[in-house]
């Protein structure tokens, strides 16, 4: 089927399309899912290459799932989001005891007018101050106010419940709050927020 | 986001540079991802492919057991089969009076299906 055929269909959809063989439907989802299970999580774990061994893996897992997947059963994104945050969970857990010193440099060269170099310079700000926070927090924050989803679907990921999600975000928007409180004015944040 | 910034304790701005500065998959990734997803679709074609190959043709038994309505016909034909047999061979004394009761008591191994009368008026239409 051709790739354009297959961008406008529902997730599971397409992974069913992929079970029964259809090449464009392994690209698709390839590119559809890896940039996003990239991209969480890094923030969940503050490291590029760990990222990519657990964003592969987690599509590892997608690819051997296919043939059970039950359509409207569950959101494969739902789904997908678990399983990165269980991987990272696995990661995070072997990392300790490891010493302060490999945790990486807070950035002291703030960067002046460049637009880009301000916008990476408060996003590596913040994910510092992420990794900084006890793992359910840090994920419920990343998934309510950086992937954007909505709190029921939060719970569905993190299989808790609606009033444990908004404890969660709402204890770990504090505690950045506080670690990123000494740094808004190098970052270009004037005293009102 | 849906709260507003006080509501996120001045954080917008650090969410909003993180959501605009994602880690994008690097084209080395993106392939080993894809050859995955390909490896996984050609191993399950082959377990598809060999399942087919060994799966058997169905014999004449097992076609004549079909026919019938499947092994719990079968097992209900047997029984009786047996339950048959047993009765030919060694008939309770009560099903033996029963079986000739119905047929008198001249001769109790001649059974006629239509009666002497019957055979006299036949002969006769038949002319």
């Amino acid at each position: 089927m051709p790739l354009d055929a297959l961008d406008d269909l529902p997730d599971d959809t397409v992974l069913t399309l992929f079970a029964n063989g259809d090449a464009s439907a392994a690209r698709v989802l390839t590119l559809r899912f890896t940039p996003r299970v990239l991209a969480h999580a890094y923030r969940l774990l503050g490291d590029r290459d760990e990222a990519e061994d657990v964003a592969q893996e987690a599509m590892m897992r997608l690819w051997r799932i296919a043939p059970e997947w039950r359509q409207g059963e569950a959101k494969v994104t739902t789904w997908l989001y678990r399983v990165v945050a269980n991987l990272c969970a696995d990661r995070l857990r072997r990392r300790r005891g490891v010493a302060l010193d490999s945790v990486p440099e807070p950035v002291d060269d703030a960067p002046g007018a460049d637009d880009e170099l301000m916008r990476q310079a408060r996003a590596d700000a913040l994910q510092q101050a992420l990794d900084a926070l006890p793992a359910r927090q840090r994920q419920a924050v990343v998934l309510r106010h950086i992937e954007g989803f909505s709190n029921p679907d939060i719970a569905e990921i993190m299989e808790i419940g609606v009033e444990a999600v908004e404890s969660l975000t709402a204890r770990g928007k504090r505690a950045l709050a506080a670690a990123l409180a000494g740094r808004r004015e190098e970052l270009g944040f004037g005293d009102d927020g | 986001m849906m709260d507003d910034d006080k509501m996120n304790h001045g954080l917008d701005g650090f969410f909003d540079a993180a959501r605009k500065t994602a880690p994008a998959p690097s084209a080395e990734l993106l392939a080993r991802v894809l050859d995955d997803a390909q490896a996984t679709q050609a191993a399950a074609g082959q377990v598809a492919m060999a399942s087919a190959v060994v799966t058997p043709r169905p014999t004449r038994l097992r076609q004549l057991v079909d026919l019938l309505g499947g092994w719990p016909a079968m097992a209900g034909l047997a029984t009786a089969g047996v339950a048959g047999l047993w009765l030919g061979i060694s008939p309770p004394a009560a099903l033996t009076g029963l079986s000739l009761a119905g047929f008198g008591e001249a001769d109790p191994l001649l059974v006629s299906m239509i009666s002497g009368d019957e055979l006299d008026l036949l002969a006769l239409e038949e002319g």
